[in-house]
């Protein structure tokens, strides 16, 4: 070592903690590339404490050094080492598993009267539908969006409604083709729409559910009248269960923004949404995926299934699942 | 100057002051450390790179389906939109779970997503940031694409939305979007850590270092760390390897030399093959001084402390 050196206090410093430095750098990438899970005991140990040390060093350097090249280098030394320590990787593996085991059924019991709520208001919609076709038939030129009904209306024979319902669609357009088609139908438009519209206040959420439920309504008294109600209800069963369950989750959804934003209580309404989120958001992948599977039961099940009974069957039995998943799984026993 | 720019410009300090500030993290340490926002900028280049690398993978799946003709012309843009959505959605939420916070483009431009309160991200903020970002990316750059089919007052509703989603952004002092706040977290430069060596130390050619160069205190009391700062910049870049370039580095040091040599006032001429050595020489002496200078107090900013101290004191 030369005079200069030794008179150089922050090249003294920088001398005597390298070897620490550069050992830290090594876990900091060592503890990014493969976890701080699978790194042996004193590795995570020696991270810490150098972690710590640095921290300190840089502190002291900031004071005594005015070489700009070593302080950005501990800057970002240490910086990178405080993210592998206080935010490490959160463990992936069982995601998936743990959502639908655990959260989603959980969310799903815990916004159970707004699912309740998203289905009466539903339901409401449907009656009313009904009750005004039966009044005036004019009402579902009201109710139907003319795209939607594909030319059943009141004026299409009873011969016309029935090949519909029991028509093989697949064929002309290819599997795959009519799922997509399905998938991004009427339907997903207006869950999306509910679950987004619900943050204004609920309002737009429970309306725009009703509405669904009148074109539901007027649709099915339309073939009631003609006699067919039944052949309606299996064609609607077998994917519509599944379709308008996820509605009403996205509509309850919606509620759970909607009512954090309207009565906060003790949180400020930022806060109120952010732990509301935590449940809605559950509650959009959960409809989400209910839609899914209602696109498959519509894009192939539908046509291979023809006989009205078993569409019943199939429909419901698939909605009964729906049901004892959200109510029976992922019970915590208090012990 | 009427009281409304006054008060307008103080918020405006104020809020400058505070967008430094969200560079800081505060850990339990006691030391704040240097964790730099990503702003706007920075992290639509990254969205733009994952969507090229998205759309990539949907083009070569969509070719691979029509080879094998799963579906026909007429379904063939319900089938895109089906592929990508079904792409895009696990792609940026996967991506972030299994790299803590980095897609694709996020690794490439070294940025990272963190938790707005320094902890741990969990996946629950992770996907409710990328779920939103159906309605606040992916939703707007749809709308612009469709622009010419909308009515009048779904123009007006898509251009008031297009809006929303750029101004919370540029407006936000971590540059979050609105999903970045509902989730808590915002995004930040991944510190790349690089160790130069010691400048001020002697090394091999240490016949270079020769003790030629003395430099009196009052010699050295005319810089500040500002310049010293700016000549660590030139020493560590050192000669460039192309010769064109390394002529005109030969000449900037050369300037930088002479301007040295007029300031504090030294004598001596260097000649060129000893500009290096003056240069290391200098550096190390006027550092020294500086550190000394500033353990006892004094920091000196750059080469007007004298004139700051003594606007001070009058």
């Amino acid at each position: 070592m030369s005079q200069n050196d030794d008179a150089l206090r922050s090249a003294r410093f920088r001398a005597e903690r390298e070897a620490k430095w550069r050992n830290l750098e090594a876990l900091v990438s060592q503890a990014e590339t493969r976890s701080t899970r699978r790194m042996g005991y004193h590795d995570v140990r020696n991270l810490v404490d150098l972690y710590r040390q640095a921290t300190t060093s840089l502190a002291i350097a900031r004071e005594i050094s005015l070489d700009k090249a070593l302080l950005a280098y501990l800057e970002a030394l240490t910086a990178r080492a405080y993210l592998t320590v206080y935010a490490p990787q959160t463990p992936v593996g069982g995601v998936m598993w743990r959502f639908f085991s655990k959260g989603a059924p959980q969310a799903l019991r815990r916004s159970g009267v707004l699912i309740l709520l998203g289905v009466v208001c539903m339901g409401l919609g449907v009656l009313a539908g009904y009750l005004l076709y039966f009044e005036n038939a004019d009402w579902f030129y009201v109710f139907m969006p003319t795209e939607l009904a594909g030319g059943r209306t009141p004026e299409a024979t009873t011969g016309d409604l029935l090949d519909a319902i029991y028509s093989d669609t697949s064929v002309e357009t290819g599997a795959l083709g009519a799922f997509a088609s399905y998938l991004f139908s009427h339907n997903t438009r207006i869950a999306f729409l509910v679950f987004g519209l619900g943050l204004f206040l609920c309002a737009p959420a429970l309306i725009l559910t009703f509405l669904n439920g009148l074109t539901l309504g007027a649709f099915l008294a339309l073939h009631v009248e003609r006699g067919i109600g039944w052949d309606l209800g299996g064609w609607l069963s077998i994917h519509g269960v599944t379709e308008i369950g996820a509605i009403c989750v996205a509509c309850a959804g919606g509620l759970k923004l909607g009512s954090a934003a309207m009565f906060p209580g003790m949180r400020s309404r930022a806060d109120s949404l952010r732990h509301a989120g935590h449940d809605a958001a559950k509650l959009a992948i959960v409809a989400a995926f209910m839609l899914i599977v209602a696109a498959i039961l519509e894009g192939f099940a539908r046509q291979m299934v023809q006989d009205m009974v078993w569409r019943y069957v199939l429909g419901w039995g698939i909605g009964a699942l729906w049901l004892s998943w959200a109510i029976t799984t992922g019970k915590e026993r208090i012990s | 100057m009427t009281p409304g720019t006054h008060s307008r410009r103080r918020r405006k300090a104020a809020r400058a002051s505070r967008i430094i500030e969200s560079d800081q993290i505060h850990p339990p340490e006691g030391v704040p450390l240097t964790l730099p926002v990503a702003r706007t900028g920075v992290r639509f280049s990254a969205q733009i790179l994952d969507l090229i690398l998205t759309l990539i993978t949907l083009i070569a799946i969509v070719i691979i389906l029509s080879w094998l003709e799963l579906f026909d012309d007429t379904t063939i843009s319900a089938v895109i939109a089906l592929l990508f959505f079904f792409i895009r959605i696990p792609y940026y939420a996967l991506t972030e779970l299994a790299w803590n916070g980095q897609t694709f483009g996020k690794r490439l431009l070294k940025i990272k997503v963190v938790a707005h309160d320094g902890g741990p991200l969990t996946t629950h903020a992770i996907v409710l940031r990328n779920l939103t970002k159906e309605a606040e990316v992916f939703l707007p750059a749809t709308l612009l694409l469709t622009f010419s089919w909308l009515s009048g007052w779904q123009a007006w509703l898509a251009i008031g939305w297009i809006a929303i989603c750029l101004l919370v952004p540029l407006r936000d002092i971590y540059a979050r979007r609105l999903g970045d706040i509902l989730a808590g977290t915002h995004v930040v430069h991944l510190p790349q850590p690089v160790f130069l060596p010691e400048l001020a130390k002697s090394h091999e050619r240490s016949e270079k270092f020769s003790p030629d160069f003395v430099f009196r205190s009052d010699q050295l009391d005319h810089y500040g760390a500002y310049e010293l700062q700016t000549l660590e910049t030139l020493l560590r870049v050192g000669p460039p390897i192309l010769h064109k370039q390394r002529k005109r580095y030969a000449n900037t040091r050369a300037i930088v030399t002479q301007k040295i040599r007029t300031k504090i006032g030294y004598a001596e001429a260097i000649p060129e093959n000893k500009q290096e050595a003056f240069l290391r020489a200098f550096y190390a002496a006027q550092r020294k001084h500086l550190e000394s200078k500033q353990l006892f107090g004094d920091r000196r900013a750059d080469k007007y402390h004298a004139e700051n101290s003594d606007g001070k004191r009058q």
